[in-house]
């Protein structure tokens, strides 16, 4: 259904507009990564400034904000698979390859660097930590590797057709 | 796949963006298809055929 069957809006969404530039647009930025933006302060909330009271917090309310920030990712993926069906069939082909390559890739990047620490191959390399530990599992650390995959795979996509 | 499609909107003297406003494409798919980066749909195809009054096999040639 990506590819095939969908009526094209006059002026079809671009990958730029979400991206630093001359085409940045504020608007579909927010309107496409808002969820991802909300998650994202949710888990910083949680992790960094509620850290060590969020544990004294009833079951409840604590699944409730785990709930909360996997729902605004949810809705995010949502929101960017609308923006990716309004682009025109070769920037979808574009987009949804470089989806896919981003997310591939955080999520192998996260497993292997979990794996690597449930080792203790980094307590050896950087010592062991006064708080928490080294392991990556946050909102906040996904979204910064996405975006930094979600760079390297556009910019190896749109190479291909310029 | 080799096109006419520059030659053609070079004939009506369209810009990339005249093309891409007609056919619902970004100005960068016009110049995809026309550098021969890229095929379209045929969907896309038949929207070309249609807008310059031609069939596909006269605009589109396929290599080999």
């Amino acid at each position: 259904m990506l590819y095939s069957g969908f009526v094209m809006n006059a002026k079809p969404n671009l990958p730029n507009e979400i991206f630093w530039g001359k085409e940045y647009s504020w608007r579909m930025d927010s309107k496409v990564n808002g969820w991802l933006a909300l998650a994202a302060v949710i888990s910083s909330l949680t992790d960094i400034i509620f850290a060590h009271t969020v544990k004294q917090w009833p079951m409840e309310a604590r699944v409730g904000i785990v709930l909360a920030e996997f729902l605004a990712l949810a809705l995010w993926a949502r929101s960017v698979t609308q923006w990716i069906r309004g682009m025109d069939e070769l920037h979808r082909r574009i987009m949804t390859s470089v989806m896919l390559a981003a997310v591939g890739a955080t999520f192998f990047f996260m497993l292997l660097w979990h794996c690597l620490n449930r080792a203790g191959l980094f307590d050896v390399l950087f010592g062991k930590p006064k708080a928490g530990g080294w392991d990556i599992g946050t909102v906040c650390h996904g979204f910064l590797l996405f975006v930094l995959f979600y760079g390297i795979a556009q910019a190896i996509c749109n190479r291909r057709y310029k | 796949m080799k096109n006419k499609l520059r030659e053609l909107r070079a004939a009506r003297e369209w810009s990339q963006s005249d093309l891409a406003d007609r056919l619902g494409v970004s100005r960068q798919t016009v110049n995809a298809i026309e550098t021969e980066k890229y095929d379209p749909s045929l969907p896309l195809a038949f929207k070309v055929a249609k807008l310059f009054k031609q069939s596909i096999e006269e605009i589109f040639e396929a290599e080999g």
